[in-house]
């Protein structure tokens, strides 16, 4: 059993013991960003498009990656590395814009003000799973 | 929107982080317990999808309405994908992926409160 071996076992894999919680975090985060920019792109489209297609963009960015941890084989680990960079960039970047020029996201992203909609998780998640992933790499 | 029920699942989900948070401490793996105060929980969740569904007229806004019928559906996925993820993880870590389950119940239940007093 591939499940059996989760505690203690040398042989880290991204999708279990600490890793499995990431994953069930970056799940939940996938369901949430998909699920707003689904509601913003068919309910406000014209209020804010590019905004609401950042959401959609991370939502699609959140989905990779929490596939690409669950999956934890070296290709998929890969993928999942390059949608965290990704990710950390975007927030870093959007999270900035939106202190600097509040008029270019009139309505909440979940990158916007770093995620502070979302208490922060949005930031704090790929800092954690790029930790991750080398912290597995490593061992 | 019934103040009874939700501060009811409220302090009931508060009741399983801090049983998961105990067998953290203690090692122990999902049990009976565990699941019976989940599906309490979860039966509390169906009635107030019921009762959320009945009153979600009262909602104006269409995107407001649709996100509070989808937290109604989302609140009751999240103790049963959280158990799976629970029994398959052996280590002490099921333990810490319960009681997030349990945080997030309670966020979401907070945030449908928010949205009906915000709409309602």
């Amino acid at each position: 059993m591939a499940d059996g071996d989760s505690s203690g076992s040398p042989a880290l894999h991204t999708g279990r013991g600490p890793g499995r919680l990431l994953v069930a975090v970056y799940g939940l985060l996938a369901l949430a960003a998909t699920g707003r920019s689904v509601l913003q792109i068919s309910e406000y489209y014209s209020r804010a498009p590019v905004a609401y297609l950042l959401s959609a963009l991370a939502a699609v960015i959140y989905i990779v990656a929490t596939v690409g941890l669950a999956r934890g084989d070296r290709a998929s680990v890969g993928v999942a590395r390059v949608a965290l960079t990704i990710e950390l960039v975007g927030v870093l970047v959007v999270g900035a814009i939106s202190y600097a020029v509040p008029d270019a996201f009139p309505d909440k992203t979940v990158w916007s003000h770093f995620g502070s909609g979302y208490g922060y998780v949005p930031l704090l998640l790929p800092i954690l799973g790029l930790w991750w992933i080398r912290h597995t790499r490593t061992a | 929107m019934l103040k009874p029920l939700t501060i009811g699942l409220l302090a009931v989900s508060a009741v399983l982080a801090v049983i998961a948070g105990h067998h953290l401490v203690r090692r122990k793996v999902v049990d009976d317990l565990m699941i019976i105060v989940s599906a309490i929980i979860e039966v509390g969740l169906l009635v107030m999808l019921v009762v959320g569904l009945g009153k979600s007229g009262a909602i104006a806004d269409g995107g407001e309405k649709a996100t509070f019928i989808a937290y109604l559906f989302t609140v009751l996925l999240v103790l049963p994908a959280t158990i799976y993820i629970a029994i398959k993880e052996r280590g002490q870590w099921a333990m810490a992926i319960m009681v997030s389950g349990a945080l997030v119940v309670m966020i979401l239940i907070g945030r449908l409160q928010q949205v009906w007093s915000m709409n309602g």
